[in-house]
């Protein structure tokens, strides 16, 4: 590689307290190339950027720029470098409007005086250059997930940055606006940043990477140019082992055993006319893109968000959940989108979380103790393959993103749901949990559970799917049987109608 | 009884999470220790029953509506209105005393108490006000219907001094029922469906939501038991002055918060516990009997139950910093 270096980084370490995150990591960052960043969740991957970023202090190592050791001691002097961190979590500031926050950190003034028009200008081209079509007065909190995202993207790429670090950020965005910032990312390339992309997304990574580094417990496991390695070498870098590939379809037979849920013409503020049903032992996937109103009917299903017209049906008869509680009694769970939001009760423990919607039912009159607890969270410990203490005593938020997923999965099989609408299952898990996850619904959908799944994830279509349906702008245009559900199959249908 | 308290919440003690709290106990029971080590040897009286049973009298009427307190504060919601209403119970009872008789205006106490609770919770849960508007709000609305309906001087009351009453031990009724009432909210809290579905709101009200929990119903439910707990207090009160004021429990909601936070309960909810609160409310209990012992000025004691608030809280910033991974 011809490229010079821009960072250099050498043998970091780092821990919390007694908790060793980094043990060693050796890092160039080539300017004018991108590297992808990957690892399995707790590997170390955002301590790392965040030394990068100035936000953590390393233990040990060093850190070159320009081959000239620096040691950064703040986000500012990280930022005087030229490094700038598009964090994974939104940090905007809701009420601020867009062009103030575009300009959040380096506001153009005279005197101390704000010189707004400036302001405007600046925004307008860091949004011109990602294609982005904002109004700069709106405030921040009117926008959605993926233009937030976009905000903070056009703020670090606003300045004269020389290094851009990126922290999933495709997450949020819809296929055009994640086209449109592969294309700012190969802009900014050929202007020489040295640009770092976390994600864990493989395609993504043969997409855009130049060089891809894995991080496994701490270490780098794999650093190799793209052109050099497949798939598989990457994720056996990444899981230690190799994972086994998904040979063991389930494929759902027709039993003629009643429908779990009919849904007829619901319509809602999202989605319009949709007509669903989910019989036992199939798994049914939804696909939808960012907008397509697929996580909304989710929550409608399930009475988590309202419908304006429409039917749910159980047992034929028409219901009306006015809260969760009364479609959790009819057998339904619900996996929500956002975990941290919407699942955990983070401050608890695994086996608290695990029984929260079955505490009436496990209670002794109106006593429930820790063993109870213990014991249901025995029950699902070893089915769902949940890395903890055995008696699930610790906090959940100690456990990565993919032992959350299946503790939260765990509730529902401990309520004895026996439909279960997952939105987003797999979001933030990593590779090897991922397909342990696709493997529990598999095994539950051959129990006799019903699935929804609504994800904009095509994986989990195409891994766990039994039929799948495509939705754009809230409405159905497409029906797909399981030996037709493809990748290339679900991006046509989902993006021929967003362009039609 | 503070054994009591421990017995009901040492069961965690198995589990991790506990032990990562323990240090955190831990740390005010050393200081609770340290105070009595320090006030034994400054004051022979000090560690007398007489003076541990002044101390927890002292206690009880702050103590009870901590423990009101507590429940809101792990669902993550606040009740400032703890002091006027207090005052307003005893008040509206003194009234009815006068013109009812004892018995019936102790119903109408318990009225007053749980229709101040139930406007509360129905604010915060049906129109949606933040609960700390919504309480600094009827904080100001029922101390000022408590000087304007009973005036400047005092109201007297006869015939209703039970609450100093001490048959056995020596111990006031008053301070037994906030023993009483310390170890029932103990264990509502940490054995039963209700203390569950109270640290799932406070943990994460959506998700609370979204296993069935029936959120607002639990709240509007932690506010009326706050509002019982002003009945209570507000009895107490009458019964322990003999008579009430427009100043009677002013500054009381202070108290009641900084016990709270002192004994471990997180301002974002989810986490703390009753004897958490217990071990607050000895903490400032006995510094404040401590000092006076000494014959240090009473305003001194607030400048100290201040510091150690913000020595306390700081300190707890600073464990978890280095626990955080």
């Amino acid at each position: 590689m011809s490229a010079p270096t821009f960072l250099s980084v050498r043998g970091i370490r780092k821990s919390f307290g007694s908790v060793k995150v980094l043990h060693g990591v050796d890092l160039d960052l080539p300017a004018g190339s991108v590297t992808a960043l990957l690892g399995e969740n707790g590997a170390g991957k955002s301590t790392f950027v965040r030394i990068l970023a100035g936000d953590h202090h390393a233990d040990e190592g060093n850190i070159e720029i320009d081959g000239a050791p620096i040691s950064f001691r703040s986000v500012a002097q990280s930022r005087e470098a030229g490094i700038r961190l598009i964090a994974q979590e939104i940090a905007d500031a809701p009420t601020l409007s867009v062009a103030e926050n575009i300009t959040l950190g380096a506001v153009p003034n005279r005197l101390g005086f704000v010189d707004y028009g400036a302001m405007r200008s600046i925004a307008q081209r860091a949004l011109d250059s990602l294609g982005a079509d904002l109004q700069l007065d709106a405030p921040v909190s009117s926008l959605r997930l993926g233009e937030r995202q976009i905000v903070e993207i056009a703020r670090a790429t606003a300045g004269a940055s020389r290094c851009l670090i990126f922290d999933e950020p495709t997450a949020a965005l819809s296929d055009a606006e994640t086209k449109r910032l592969f294309a700012l990312i190969e802009r900014m390339r050929s202007r020489g940043v040295a640009i770092l992309y976390i994600t864990h997304r493989l395609d993504e990574v043969f997409a855009i990477a130049d060089r891809v580094c894995v991080l496994r417990d701490g270490r780098v496991s794999l650093d190799a140019k793209v052109a050099e390695v497949d798939q598989t070498a990457v994720v056996t870098a990444m899981v230690g082992r190799a994972v086994a590939s998904h040979q063991d379809h389930h494929v759902y037979a027709e039993t003629g055993a009643a429908r779990l849920v009919e849904v007829r013409g619901l319509t809602s503020d999202s989605f319009f006319n949709i007509d669903v049903d989910v019989a036992p032992g199939e798994i049914v996937g939804i696909y939808g893109k960012v907008g397509s109103g697929v996580p909304e009917l989710a929550g409608a299903i399930f009475g988590a968000v309202p419908h304006a017209s429409g039917d749910i049906l159980v047992d034929g008869k028409p219901v009306i959940f006015r809260h969760p509680s009364e479609a959790i009694a009819q057998g339904f769970g619900f996996l929500p989108a956002d975990r941290a939001s919407e699942g955990l009760l983070r401050p608890r423990s695994v086996a608290e979380n695990l029984a929260a919607p079955s505490w009436r039912r496990l209670a002794r009159g109106a006593f429930v103790s820790r063993r109870i607890e213990t014991s249901a969270f025995g029950r699902w410990h070893k089915t769902l393959k949940v890395r903890s203490r055995p008696d699930g005593a610790e906090r959940i938020a100690t456990l990565s993103g993919g032992n959350q997923q299946k503790v939260l999965l765990g509730r529902w099989l401990e309520a004895g749901s026996k439909l279960l609408l997952l939105v987003e299952p797999t979001r933030g898990v990593d590779v090897g949990a991922r397909q342990e996850i696709y493997q529990v619904l598999r095994d539950l959908a051959r129990q006799g559970h019903g699935i929804l799944i609504a994800s904009s994830d095509y994986e989990d279509i195409t891994e766990a799917a039994t039929r799948a349906i495509v939705m754009v702008r809230g409405q159905m245009v497409a029906h797909l049987p399981q030996n037709e559900i493809s990748t290339a199959r679900l991006t046509e249908a989902a993006g021929g109608g967003a362009h039609a | 009884m503070p054994e009591n308290v421990q017995a009901t919440s040492a069961v965690p003690a198995t589990t991790i999470r506990a032990r990562m709290k323990a240090p955190e106990w831990g740390a005010l029971l050393i200081f609770l220790l340290a105070e009595i080590v320090f006030f034994t040897i400054n004051s022979p009286y000090f560690l007398s029953w007489p003076n541990i049973v002044n101390i927890i009298t002292a206690l009880s009427i702050t103590g009870i509506l901590a423990a009101g307190g507590t429940i809101l504060l792990i669902a993550g919601q606040f009740d400032l209105s703890v002091g006027s209403g207090t005052a307003f119970v005893a008040l509206m009872f003194a009234i009815a005393a006068q013109s009812l008789g004892i018995m019936p205006a102790v119903g109408v106490a318990v009225l007053v108490g749980v229709g101040i609770g139930m406007l509360n919770g129905f604010l915060v849960t049906v129109v949606g006000v933040n609960a700390l508007i919504t309480t600094l709000g009827t904080l100001a609305i029922f101390r000022g219907l408590t000087l304007s309906i009973g005036g400047a001087s005092s109201v007297r009351i006869t015939g209703f001094d039970w609450a100093i009453a001490r048959p056995f031990l020596d111990i006031p009724l008053s301070a037994v029922l906030f023993l009483v009432i310390a170890v029932g909210i103990a264990v509502l809290l940490s054995r039963t469906v209700f203390g569950r579905t109270i640290y799932a709101i406070g943990a994460n009200e959506n998700a609370a939501r979204l296993v069935g929990i029936r959120t607002k119903k639990t709240l509007f439910l932690g506010f009326v038991i706050s509002g019982v707990c002003m009945a209570i207090t507000g009895l107490v009160s009458a019964s322990q002055l003999g008579s009430t004021s427009g100043t009677t429990g002013t500054g009381l909601e202070l108290a009641v918060v900084t016990a709270i936070i002192l004994g471990g309960t997180s301002l974002k909810g989810g986490t703390g516990s009753m004897f958490g609160t217990v071990l607050g409310l000895l903490i400032v209990g006995v510094l404040n009997n401590g000092m006076t012992l000494m014959n240090i000025n009473s305003t001194w004691q607030q400048v100290a139950a201040g510091t150690l608030l913000i020595l306390a809280v700081s300190f707890d910033q600073i464990r978890q910093r280095f626990i955080r991974a």
